[in-house]
């Protein structure tokens, strides 16, 4: 059996983005971020000593007069029409929480949830009884999120046939800010995989189903066994993403597929090395800007 | 923070593996992790290291007036604090269940099994004891915290002294370090936990638990024995139903576990006893390993060449004149010289050929078997002559022929060279025969200066 083995390497620096045109205004908890008192205060900065400073590290942002500044690195913050990758934690009484990488967790109420058959009732206390047998602690779904409570917590639902408990396939976490908003998130990748997107950084990688059956509310999963090559796709569209993380490239569906085919020549498991990683960010790199330029 | 949930198939794959008698870190059902034990400058003070669980240990103590009803014995006082970085799930403020039994079984193992001799602690009969507070704190949680927890503390009792007391009459007097040498407790026997984890309904039993496999666990048994194979507590936790000879064989299991872990003790308050005497440096600075390797390139690091062409100087003298044929060295930098041009590069070939890289004061172990001189007339491109020296780093690095097995050290500390692509080509020599080089396979260990001349 061949081992391969590695000495520790001194970090190198992230290589500057080629050609950003707008240089982002990081700053870090204690920085100053301006003395001018004509603005008001945002989420992240407060008020000390007639200037006004930041209390999170991230970016500044400003919006006429109203300053705040986003982080980087923070848990999930909900926001209306966000689609979100969620695991059942605990069956409550007529809702079930959602663990969504937030601060608080989420909540998908009975009746926010689709039926079998995709009926429009009133829930009775059969349904109530019955939860148990729709989501389980520990299984994943995927859901919009509809609204969020005064205290920052989430309350979702999967009122569409596109979500519901998700089967087989691969859930990657990664830090909810590098996911780019866009107006989907469920993809179809022409590659041979399907992947969810999910806003608060949970990704769920899955074969593309067959046909778009009638979906039973999504409840139904699918168990049938997953061919080879499928599982290659997945697993290399997973190594992809893990390579595009490191690298913290803004993940949406034409850099992953950019990263899948620059990743093709080499072999699944050797996408995961640091040298094969750069150089497959790299030219990811390249097209996209090509493409936009 | 809340926990964060296992996933479905990480809690199927840990139960599978364990069905199969495989755990994740590779160790037997009955494997303990590595158990680390480390003491701090102040008498008392130690730090345990279960695999990655860390608990640190404080044992202080004061004088106090007895309680009532035991007018006669001192008071002991055992504190386990879930400190937050242990786990993102420890919150301050938040007694759990966890902390609460952790203590009460901590209380039970060492209290109730009458380890410390509490009469001892006694100053004054019904006026002054002593109060010997035992505090843990948790630094961080990689799974079964009672077992580590259990010999932090009996550790750091063990390891704790007292001031010393007279008292005449009616009169104490309370010595200070400095006066009179400060006194160990009396400590009768060391009570040590082992925690055994269930699983499938009491089918599987594994010993010493890590996170992953608590969390998947169905029931917890908790053994506290001394090496005189007494039982001073057991627990059962869980809700699982234990057959009598399961338990019984827990406690054989106990018996061998806890024996190794005393042993481990003594030797390691036997050392810290030896280190303080002997006047060395002890604390929990020395016992960090300061040697790390972070990186694979080190920096250049400035070094002194001044006395190199000097050394150069000497060897050349020393030696016998050379041949013609050897140009004289050319100094290109200071660090950098050159004598003749190398013969063509046979690395790749595997072939007979050497490369010095010699440099004034690299003193690193690298042995060498043997050289084997191919002495051949035909091979004529042994030789090479070229002295570079390669400054990265302070090293020296010499390897061989083929056949010689090449032995660098182990140590760590070493480092390693990049070595430069040969910059000047190696031309083959003409007509140089090798008889000369004879001279050179003498074996001498590590540190080797040869310098190869062609003869002609």
């Amino acid at each position: 059996m061949a081992m391969e083995m590695r000495l520790p390497v001194a970090r190198k620096p992230l290589s500057e983005r080629l050609g950003r045109d707008t240089k982002k205004h990081l700053v870090v908890p204690g920085d100053t971020i301006t003395t001018d008192t004509g603005f008001m205060r945002g989420h992240g900065t407060y008020m000390g000593e007639e200037k006004l400073i930041a209390s999170v590290a991230g970016s500044v942002e400003r919006v006429n007069k109203l300053i705040c500044v986003k982080a980087l690195k923070t848990r999930y913050i909900g926001e209306v029409g966000d689609i979100v990758v969620g695991r059942i934690t605990e069956v409550q009484q007529k809702r079930w929480k959602v663990e969504t990488n937030s601060r608080l967790d989420s909540v998908l109420l009975l009746s926010s949830m689709n039926l079998p058959g995709g009926e429009l009732r009133r829930r009775s206390a059969e349904d109530e009884l019955a939860m148990r047998g729709f989501l389980q602690e520990g299984d994943l779904i995927s859901a919009e999120v509809q609204a969020v409570f005064s205290d920052g917590a989430v309350s979702l639902h999967t009122r569409s046939l596109k979500y519901g408990k998700l089967g087989q396939g691969v859930l990657v976490q990664v830090s909810p800010s590098l996911v780019r908003r866009q107006k989907t998130h469920l993809h179809d990748l022409p590659c041979g995989a399907s992947v969810i997107l999910g806003n608060n950084g949970f990704i769920w990688i899955y074969p593309t189903p067959e046909h778009k059956e009638e979906e039973a509310g999504g409840f139904i999963a699918n168990l049938e066994p997953v061919s080879l090559a499928d599982r290659e796709v997945i697993s290399r569209l997973r190594n992809c993403i893990i390579s595009l993380v490191t690298q913290r490239m803004m993940l949406y569906d034409t850099s992953i597929l950019y990263c899948y085919e620059a990743s093709l020549p080499h072999q699944i498991k050797d996408i995961l090395k640091p040298e094969i990683m750069e150089e497959i960010v790299m030219e990811t790199r390249q097209r996209l800007l090509e493409q936009e330029g | 923070m809340k926990e964060t949930p296992l996933s479905n198939c990480e809690r199927r794959f840990l139960l599978r593996a364990i069905e199969e008698k495989k755990r994740l870190d590779g160790r037997q059902t009955y494997d303990y992790r590595n158990i680390r034990i480390s003491f701090g400058t102040d008498y008392g003070c130690c730090i345990v290291e279960l695999g990655k669980t860390r608990v640190l240990g404080q044992v202080s103590c004061e004088l106090v007036s007895p309680k009532l009803n035991r007018a006669t014995e001192g008071i002991l006082f055992f504190n386990l604090e879930l400190s937050q970085m242990a786990a993102p799930a420890f919150e301050p403020g938040r007694h759990s269940d966890l902390l609460v039994k952790l203590n009460r079984l901590l209380e039970r193992c060492l209290r109730n099994s009458k380890c410390i001799d509490t009469e001892s602690l006694c100053v004054v009969a019904g006026e002054k004891v002593w109060q010997i507070r035992v505090d843990l704190h948790l630094l961080n949680h990689d799974g079964n915290i009672i077992d580590a927890a259990s010999i932090a503390a009996i550790v750091a009792l063990c390891h704790f002294r007292r001031p010393d007391v007279s008292v005449q009459g009616d009169e104490v007097t309370l010595y200070t370090p400095e006066e009179r040498d400060p006194v160990p407790l009396s400590i009768h026997h060391m009570p040590i936990c082992v925690s055994f984890a269930f699983f499938q309904q009491g089918t599987y039993l594994l010993v010493d638990p890590n996170e992953r496999e608590e969390r998947v666990m169905d029931g917890l048994l908790v053994i506290a024995m001394n090496k005189h194979r007494e039982i001073c507590t057991i627990q059962s936790s869980g809700g699982i139903m234990l057959l009598k000879d399961q338990v019984l064989r827990c406690s054989k299991i106990a018996g061998v576990k806890v024996a190794e872990i005393t042993e481990l003790i003594l030797k390691a308050l036997e050392n810290d006893q030896k280190v303080r005497k002997e006047g060395g440096k002890f604390g929990f600075a020395e016992s960090i390993a300061n040697q790390r390797i972070t990186a694979f390139k080190m920096e250049k690091a400035p070094i002194d060449t001044s006395d190199v062409e000097e050394k150069a100087e000497e060897i050349i003298a020393e030696a016998e004149p050379p041949s013609e044929v050897v140009s004289t060295p050319v100094l290109w930098t200071p660090g950098t010289a050159q004598i003749g041009e190398g013969v063509e590069n046979s690395w790749g070939d595997l072939e007979d050929s050497e490369k010095e890289d010699d440099e004034g004061g690299g003193d690193e172990a690298i042995i060498l078997d043997s050289i084997k001189m191919d002495t051949g007339v035909e091979v004529s491109d042994i030789g090479s002559q070229e002295m570079g020296f390669h400054h990265v780093g302070q090293t020296g690095l010499e390897f061989l022929t083929s056949d010689a097995p090449i032995i660098l050290s182990d140590s760590e500390e070493e480092e390693m060279i990049i070595l430069e692509p040969d910059k000047n080509p190696k031309k083959i020599r003409t007509q140089t025969t090798s008889a000369k080089q004879e001279k050179a396979p003498s074996k001498k260990p590590v540190k080797r200066r040869k310098k190869k001349r062609a003869a002609n």
